[in-house]
């Protein structure tokens, strides 16, 4: 029967992505259940106790949870107001500097948090350079702050979510039927009066959705609140759960029933946030290429140009300009009058053995890495798009269970099941952390696309005697490639500044950049962080440029 | 032998889509699949190309067997030997003209691409355009590349999927003709989906009238147009006028009677304005339209409205005398009711 050749091969590949996805998603999950009930860590004699579940009562695990959700809510609440104001101010008035502000947030959607979260350590402690040139240079001592405390980490995240609330609602913003809008004003309302009564009610949904995957990012942030929290006595679920591993004693069974019960609330959040995306999104276009006549801003015009000044300048410019300024000094002193500047610091990284390793290592995960989780990414996207074999809902439903899960979380869980695996010690535990963490970010860029290809390319292809490997390879991937170069570009990213996930599991012999930045900044080595910090950002920055071009070639 | 389909179902879920049908296509024979949307013409035509997988029957393509649901056999649509042209023609846009149609050698691993794909594009008429990218060809000459495609390795039997039902009125008609002049040149077995009557009249040997999944009637273009079997096939291939009848024998016809009740089926057409015919009704122009050469006249006979074509001018409200001839006039079961009045 020749016909069963080519299914039969088709079955396979689909048996062994789901045989890796399951692997890669449960693997960790199943290893911090089993944890939460043992009474010692990873690869020491243990019995099996409640006791990690009942410790989650105890008054320092709920206090944290209290800050946890507090810093959360604010910080969720805040970026998607920010994020709406930015989206309607550039695609609803006559805002002059829509295209700059769209590439500025563009950049600071792509900077680190934990380089960000440095910089403001650098700017904002006690002795750091804002509070020093505010008493030193104008004497108004009242308004310092000490950004090693809740608030300090509310800043900063807001700072760094608000891109990501832009620009999850710009595209439900821009896909809106504007005549809904003209109706109103043709019905005599001010542009203030259809913000409130068309807009923003019509955007409900959409913002809904946008505040419950701001709460989430929150919630699993690790380095600004390790970074700005830690030094401040300040602790969210994040911070606690690497606390409890890192040092000692270490109560690994504990952190994982913090990780799990942590999970929990991110993955009904998730949850919620689907629910929320299937009820309704924004009216969109009836086909239609009008344009909303943009809203004259007139006297409002100065204030929206300098709130926008006001974002780039906090989350990009001036943080960028300090870490260049700390990089570029012999020792920490605020007053750039007073410093003596260097090169010193990066000589160093250049002659440090140890950094040699770091960027060949990251090379490794990050690049080929990525190469992996792509590849992964776009057979789970292709068997449950395409393919619809039995069980792709099951896989569906595990390639996005990571949507839910905390970076850290998943690098404990790790930490809980590397030790009975070979690839302990390996750079392949920090690959296969990432390949199931930035997971959903594959499937979901390669299933944009792949549901919007007509299936009847494939089967005119088949039809013209290509079978599924060939039809698969000649005219589906071809088809892809834009989806494959973004998606490839969007995990290289996740893979290289990933802190949260290899918190844990990292070794001396498997550092990575990020994780060096980190560390030096933890070591009070400003000066290289800073410098290792701008050197990675420019290496970032060239290889967008690179990529985008290499895009727009095509 | 072309194509052999025996005792085909499909279903989709509790859904019967293709109820046991039959139906065999010789060599170098052009048969079309006329119906209504829904009527199960598009599956049967997906189950001959191996892109659905049939529940039960037989299908076998120039002498081989590629679906046989009792000895358990499913040949996938690569290994047939086909040539398809779909609706949407499903141009690779990643591709330039001339590797779209070079793809079905070039996965073959065939010889001579360069003058077989040549030849290809000269037949429909797109030589010139080797080099152009897919994506800046009009509907036409998309639907030209696929039909190129489609036979340039030389199939056992082509495949339509309603190729002209995306193109406008004219380029339609040019391109009907054109398709039937090259399915005679390379005499090669062709099944042909649509919906259009005036596509299946004028381009098959025969046709197959379908609906709910079963073959109403097959026959030569002229016999299902001028002897349907049912008000429903009479509906289908053309315009068709349905007088309720009390009695077979108020009007003088050829062919069977059914019993019970019936109706006579008389094309637009084939009546005439004045008496003389075998045939004579009297009925008031009730509406007049203009289709410049001719008008329509819809003219109401007893409880019956009837639309007569005709060059002769009579004023709405007028008397007027019909007639035909009894060879053009069928007698049908009662079914019921005519879908156009």
């Amino acid at each position: 029967m020749t016909g069963m050749k080519g299914r039969g091969a088709v079955q396979a590949i689909f048996a062994l992505t789901f045989a890796i996805t399951a692997a890669l998603i449960l693997t960790p999950l199943a290893s911090l259940l089993y944890g939460s009930f043992r009474s010692a860590g990873p690869g020491q004699p243990s019995v099996f106790t409640l006791r990690n579940w009942m410790d989650l009562g105890s008054a320092a695990i709920g206090n944290t949870l209290v800050t946890t959700c507090f810093i959360s809510a604010v910080t969720a609440l805040a970026s998607t107001a920010g994020g709406a104001a930015m989206a309607w101010l550039i695609y609803r008035t006559n805002f002059r500097f829509k295209r700059s502000m769209v590439a500025s947030v563009g950049l600071s959607f792509f900077f680190p948090g934990f380089i960000l979260a440095m910089a403001w350590v650098i700017l904002g402690s006690p002795g750091g350079i804002f509070n020093d040139i505010l008493e030193e240079w104008f004497g108004i001592a009242w308004l310092k702050f000490d950004i090693y405390s809740v608030g300090g980490i509310v800043w900063i995240q807001i700072l760094h979510i608000i891109p990501f609330a832009f620009f999850t609602l710009r595209g439900p913003l821009i896909a809106m039927d504007s005549s809904l809008e003209e109706a109103a004003y043709a019905s005599g309302a001010t542009p203030w009066q259809v913000v409130c009564r068309v807009t923003v009610p019509l955007m409900l949904f959409p913002m809904l959705s946008a505040l419950l995957l701001c709460f989430v990012l929150s919630v699993e942030q690790f380095a600004i609140p390790a970074m700005v929290g830690i030094p401040g006595h300040v602790n969210t679920l994040a911070t606690e759960l690497y606390l409890l591993t890192s040092f000692s004693p270490p109560n690994t069974g504990l952190a994982a029933a913090v990780g799990l019960s942590m999970s929990a609330v991110t993955g009904l959040t998730i949850f919620a946030q689907r629910r929320v995306m299937h009820r309704r999104g924004a009216p969109t276009v009836s086909g239609k290429g009008y344009r909303v006549r943009p809203l004259n801003l007139g006297k409002w015009r100065g204030v929206a140009n300098a709130v926008s000044l006001f974002y780039v300048a906090m989350a990009f410019i001036i943080p960028t300009l300090a870490l260049i300024y700390t990089s570029a000094i012999k020792f920490f002193v605020a007053n750039p009058f007073e410093a003596a500047y260097t090169w010193r610091n990066y000589l160093q990284i250049w002659n440090s053995p140890g950094m040699m390793r770091a960027f060949w290592n990251t090379i490794f995960v990050a690049g080929g890495g990525a190469f992996l989780g792509l590849i992964l990414g776009t057979l789970i996207a292709y068997s449950t798009h395409r393919l619809k074999p039995r069980g792709h809902r099951t896989l569906d439903i595990l390639a996005s269970l990571p949507f839910g899960i905390p970076g850290i979380v998943i690098g404990l869980g790790f930490l809980w099941s590397y030790v009975y695996l070979p690839i302990y010690g390996t750079l392949w535990v920090l690959v296969f952390c990432y390949m199931a963490r930035f997971l959903p970010y594959a499937t979901e860029t390669i299933g944009a696309q792949i549901v919007q290809l007509d299936k009847v390319l494939e089967e005119a292809a088949w039809a013209s005697g290509a079978n599924r490997i060939q039809s698969f390879r000649r005219v589906i991937l071809p088809l892809l490639r834009p989806a494959l170069q973004s998606g490839y570009f969007l995990l290289f990213i996740a893979y290289f500044r990933e802190i949260a996930a290899a918190a844990l599991i990292y070794t001396a012999s498997t550092q990575v950049l990020s994780i060096s930045i980190w560390a030096f900044f933890e070591n009070a080595n400003w000066g290289v962080a800073s410098a290792l910090s701008i050197v990675t950002t420019i290496m970032t920055v060239a290889l967008m440029a690179v990529v985008a071009r290499a895009s727009l070639r095509l | 032998m072309g194509i052999v389909v025996r005792d085909l179902v499909k279903r989709y879920g509790d859904k019967t889509i293709i109820d046991r049908i039959s139906f065999e296509i010789g060599e170098g024979e052009l048969v079309s699949l006329l119906g209504p949307s829904g009527c199960g013409k598009t599956t049967t035509l997906r189950c001959i190309a191996g892109l659905e997988t049939p529940e039960e029957g037989f299908i076998a393509i120039d002498g081989t067997v590629v679906f046989d649901s009792s000895a358990g056999i499913m040949i996938e649509p690569y290994h047939r030997d086909i040539g398809m042209v779909f609706q949407s023609y499903a141009i690779w846009p990643h591709l330039t003209v001339f590797e779209n149609v070079a793809f079905p050698l070039r996965i073959r691993r065939d010889r001579d691409v360069d003058k077989r794909v040549m030849r290809a594009l000269e037949m429909v008429g797109l030589a010139a355009f080797r080099d152009r990218s897919s994506q800046q060809l009009s509907g036409g000459q998309q639907q030209r590349v696929a039909v190129a495609r489609a036979i340039v390795h030389a199939p056992a039997v082509l495949l339509f999927d309603e190729p002209l039902s995306n193109l406008d009125a004219k380029l339609r008609d040019q391109t009907r003709a054109e398709i039937r002049k090259l399915q005679r040149e390379l005499n090669v077995s062709t099944v042909y989906v649509t919906h259009d009557q005036a596509e299946a009249l004028s381009l098959s040997d025969r046709i197959l009238v379908m609906r709910d999944g079963a073959i109403r009637q097959q026959g030569t273009p002229v016999q299902v147009y001028g002897t349907p079997v049912d008000t429903f096939v009479a509906d289908v291939v053309g315009p068709a006028n349905f007088l309720p009848l009390t009695d077979a024998a108020q009007l003088r016809s050829v062919g069977p009677v059914p019993s019970g009740p019936c109706v006579a089926m008389i094309r637009p057409d084939r009546i005439v304005i004045g008496s003389g015919g075998d045939n004579q009704l009297s009925g008031t122009v009730r509406q007049r339209l203009y289709l410049g050469g001719h008008y329509e006249y819809l003219v109401a006979v007893g409880p019956a409205l009837l639309r007569v074509l005709s060059s002769v001018t009579v004023a709405e409200g007028e008397t007027m005398t019909l007639s035909f001839a009894a060879a053009d006039c069928i007698i049908l079961a009662q079914e019921e009711t005519p879908t156009w009045a």
